[in-house]
């Protein structure tokens, strides 16, 4: 079944969504049906490739199979678990929700918190930002609310697990993350799913708002499967002195348009945002990120590092914004491309736009591939090649790995590339 | 291409009867652009038939193209509202009460010449520089050195002219290019022969006649084989003209193993919307440098760019831009790696300033087949107040194997240290800033001559007046 009004309805009903937020699906809806696909004229599409993608040719959900939820997460202190569009299961530590912390799934989490959701969701990600955006937020297939109360801080992380089963199908997961005043946590959200032949499209989408002093932590990991097409879009609101730290780690999928964004809306407010990206075969990877310095004394770090293999394709296209009246902020963007294969090719734009003089910018972007001269001189202490080249890229990428927020994604991160080195 | 009906009496009538009457076919000054306009200004110039054809071309080119859609805001200009060919003795009309006060005491304390400054304000067509020119153009043309205005540099030398002219940037090229093609007058011609070197520069200065610095200049530099020249286009004072379009092509050819430097100091007055196309083809191991200053003008857009075309060859961007109060610079460089082992590097140095803006906007760009390429970008940025902006926009697209590329910008506002360490020397405020923007800018006067580098100092010092406090 493609799109159609119904399929909105069938999924809001599957929820058993209020009406609130079924009024706001079929909005979406019709910004969808208004839009037209992105035309190449456009700069942020004009080195997208999406031929081939037919957004009428996915079924609007994936029935749920029945099997088990996904894999075990050690020493997490909530763990929401969905597949396919079917509602999540939560497993929530009991002192957390006597503490007010709210874990559940967005649908549940639209009836039951209808003042903490209504006002946020699809305020930062905006359905008429594209018609990608736009059914995403007039389909999305479920998600997470996350709701942490004034000065509560949690010491393990929270995991959201989406797992999709079948091709054929759209699975949109929303992640929707509010950080009360001082609260301090982190996130991590896995995407799975197996590769099969047919093509799905996917999301996963997050918009995470933080209070004043608070201090969040976002990892996503993206492994869907070979099949998918990601179109997603994750993006914090920074309020006065609270440090939001996203790490975006892209690994899965045939095709992935990323946009991670830092709205910094509040005064000492600071946003570190990293990536790692690793494409291989004929993997399209296109990450748009934004640093958006609306108010003064602000601070956002980029750094995305990407490796490439195969005849895969990356783009990077970052902006650094600084507003007008936004002075004594600092804003760093990197990004680095490191080519291990000959057909692979990376595309490195990295902008900046400053109406104040009272900042410190500075941005870099490389593209090239593994220095002969640091190959050679393993080699000439006696390392094979295959060994030596692996060392460099891990060497690479330790860099910005050591900076994702907490021990778990971390050491699952590490695991990834490690396969994927092997 | 459409054949364009011959209804031009002109060429008829000379072909056939070998004279013509100039009183009755004087060209008057008439705005817009119509065929007939374009097919006057080829006949008042006495062209051959191709250029006629390719003008007309143009025309249907520059009719078709869209105006850009991104860059500056170009919104303002009236294509109907200018005059695309003015007789020197037209332009002549004008008299020194007319020309602006700043400019004038601009002219005053840059120490600039009584001839020079009527000159340069437009007054007068004719600077007294002949004799330095004639001297010059002896021992150039003994050298076997071709230095003219291009629309002789058509007539005098046509075949050489045809060989090149309009194959590194065709009509097509952009909206601009396709109008300059269409209406272009004067500009430079230069052929270095294999081998020679051209000690001193050569400069537009030298060879001033009504047409030098024409509003569709068209210039086109052909160094042979080995060969080195320089070339240098404007200067540093400020060049008073009332045409608010200022749209010009250069067109550069760099063989094998030649190098050839362009320097450009645009200060044409804040009423300007400056939007050049230049280009340069670099053969195996040619170097072509581009040394690009924008000091004025309300509205720039122009990015120098080297296309390498065999493997060995060098392209290099210097370029410096400076916007005051209402000015928008956007300029850069586009750097193109058609062959293997190129490479490439590019210096850009903006200054804003009062609610000016720059941008540096660049292409990278290197075709699968260029293996072992390297690029280098570098941006710096100087704010000098709270109101001014500054943008940067590179893009990258690499799809050879084996390439390293790098690109870094800064964005700062003059450091207060400096401005302490300076200042605790008992030097003033003003001097400070101004000493330090002056170092800012060094990498790009230390390739100057000498007299330039001193105007342009003496410039950035009259510009930096009144910008503190």
């Amino acid at each position: 079944m493609p799109f159609t009004k119904e399929s909105v309805e069938e999924i809001a009903s599957l929820h058993e969504e209020p009406d609130w937020l079924r009024k706001r699906r079929r909005e979406a809806f019709d910004v969808y049906e208004r839009l037209d696909l992105p035309s190449k004229i456009d700069e942020e599409w004009r080195r997208v490739d999406f031929k081939g993608l037919k957004l009428d040719g996915f079924r609007s959900f994936e029935e749920p199979d029945g099997a088990a939820p996904g894999l075990p997460i050690e020493g997490a202190a909530g763990v929401l678990r969905q597949r396919g569009s079917a509602p999540g299961k939560v497993e929530l530590d009991p002192e957390l929700a006597a503490k007010g912390v709210v874990f559940l799934p967005l649908s549940q989490g639209a009836r039951e918190h209808r003042d903490l959701v209504e006002k946020r969701l699809f305020s930062e990600v905006r359905a008429d930002r594209d018609k990608f955006a736009a059914v995403h937020a007039a389909l999305f297939s479920g998600g997470t609310l996350l709701y942490v109360p004034d000065f509560v801080e949690i010491e393990e992380p929270l995991v959201g697990q989406y797992w999709s089963s079948g091709g054929g199908a759209a699975v949109l997961p929303h992640t929707l993350i509010v950080a009360g005043k001082g609260a301090k946590f982190n996130y991590l959200d896995e995407f799975l799913s197996p590769s099969l032949d047919e093509p799905a499209l996917t999301s996963g989408s997050a918009e995470i708002f933080l209070g004043e002093g608070a201090q969040v932590g976002y990892v996503a990991l993206q492994k869907w499967g070979r099949h998918a097409y990601q179109f997603a879009n994750q993006r914090v609101h920074v309020g006065k002195e609270a440090t939001a730290r996203l790490f975006n780690v892209t690994l899965g999928s045939r095709f992935a348009k990323v946009r991670v964004e830092a709205n910094l809306q509040g005064p000492g407010g600071m946003a570190e945002l990293k990536g790692i990206y690793f494409a291989s075969e004929d993997q399209f990877f296109d990450f748009h990120t934004l640093q958006d310095h609306q108010v003064g004394q602000t601070t956002s770090d980029l750094l995305f590092k990407g490796a490439l293999r195969g005849t895969s394709r990356t783009v990077y296209a970052g902006l650094i914004r600084i507003e007008k009246d936004s002075a004594r902020s600092d804003a760093y963007q990197a990004n680095r491309n490191l080519l291990l294969s000959k057909q692979a090719k990376a595309y490195s734009i990295p902008m900046l736009e400053i109406i104040n003089n009272d900042v410190r910018c500075t941005h870099g972007a490389t593209v090239g591939p593994i220095d002969a001269e640091h190959l050679f001189y393993l080699e000439s202490r006696g390392i094979p090649k295959s060994v030596a080249q692996r060392m460099i890229v891990q060497g690479f990428f330790g860099e910005v790995a050591d900076r994702i927020p907490f021990e778990q994604a971390r050491r699952l991160v590490a695991e990834e590339l490690e396969a994927r080195l092997g | 291409m459409a054949v364009a009906p011959k209804i031009s009496v002109g060429d008829d009538y000379r072909e056939k009867y070998g004279f013509y009457d100039p009183e009755k076919f004087i060209f008057k000054a008439k705005k817009g652009l119509t065929e007939d306009v374009v097919r006057e200004i080829s006949w008042m110039k006495s062209e051959p038939e191709w250029m006629t054809k390719f003008r007309l071309r143009s025309l249907e080119i520059f009719r078709k193209k869209s105006m850009p859609n991104w860059g500056a805001d170009l919104s303002h200009i009236d294509f109907e509202n200018i005059f695309y060919f003015l007789r020197a003795s037209e332009k002549q009309g004008k008299t020194w009460d007319e020309v602006p006060a700043d400019v004038k005491r601009t002219f005053d304390r840059l120490g600039i010449p009584e001839a020079e400054r009527k000159f340069l304000a437009g007054v007068s067509a004719q600077y007294e520089s002949e004799v330095v020119y004639h001297s010059l153009h002896k021992e150039l043309s003994d050298k076997g050195v071709i230095f003219l205005d291009t629309d002789s540099g058509l007539r005098e030398h046509p075949e050489l002219f045809k060989e090149y002219f309009g194959t590194v940037i065709p009509p097509a090229d952009n909206k601009f290019s396709a109008l300059n093609s269409a209406v272009w007058s004067g500009g430079s011609f230069i052929y270095v022969p294999k081998g020679v070197r051209v000690d001193i520069p050569l400069q537009a200065y030298f060879r001033i006649n009504a047409e030098n610095m024409g509003q569709f200049e068209r210039t086109l530099i052909i160094c042979d084989e080995g060969s080195f020249v320089h070339y240098i286009e404007g200067c540093t004072a400020p060049m008073y003209t009332t045409d608010s379009l200022h749209s010009a092509v250069v067109e550069i050819i760099v063989k094998k193993g030649a190098r050839c430097r362009y320097t450009t100091i645009q200060n044409w007055s804040t009423n300007v919307y400056n939007l050049v196309t230049k280009r340069a083809v670099a053969y195996a191991d040619a170097t072509m440098e581009w040394v690009d200053g924008n000091l004025g003008s309300q509205v720039t857009m122009k990015y120098p760019s080297v296309y390498m075309m065999e493997p060995g060859a060098k392209g290099d961007v210097l370029s410096v831009a400076f916007a005051g109060k209402g000015q928008h610079q956007d300029a850069g460089a586009k750097m193109v790696h058609v062959a293997p082992n190129t490479t490439s590097t590019i210096t850009s140095k903006s200054i804003s300033k009062a609610g000016g803006r720059t941008t540096y906007r660049g292409l990278v760009k290197v075709y699968p087949q260029a293996e072992n390429c390297k690029s280098f970008v570098k941006c710096d940025a100087l704010l000098l107040d709270g109101e001014s902006r500054s943008d940067t926009y590179p893009y990258n697209e690499v799809e050879a194997e084996n390439v390293t590329l790098g690109h870094e910008a800064t964005v700062s506002k003059v450091s207060d240290e400096q401005l302490f360490y300076l200042m605790s020397r008992g030097i003033p405020l003003a001097e400070a800033e101004t000493m330090i923007v002056n170092g800012f800018i060094e990498p790009f006067t230390k390739e100057l001559p000498l007299e330039y580098a001193v105007e342009l100092n003496r410039l950035i010092q009259l510009e930096m007046e009144g910008s503190v406090g």
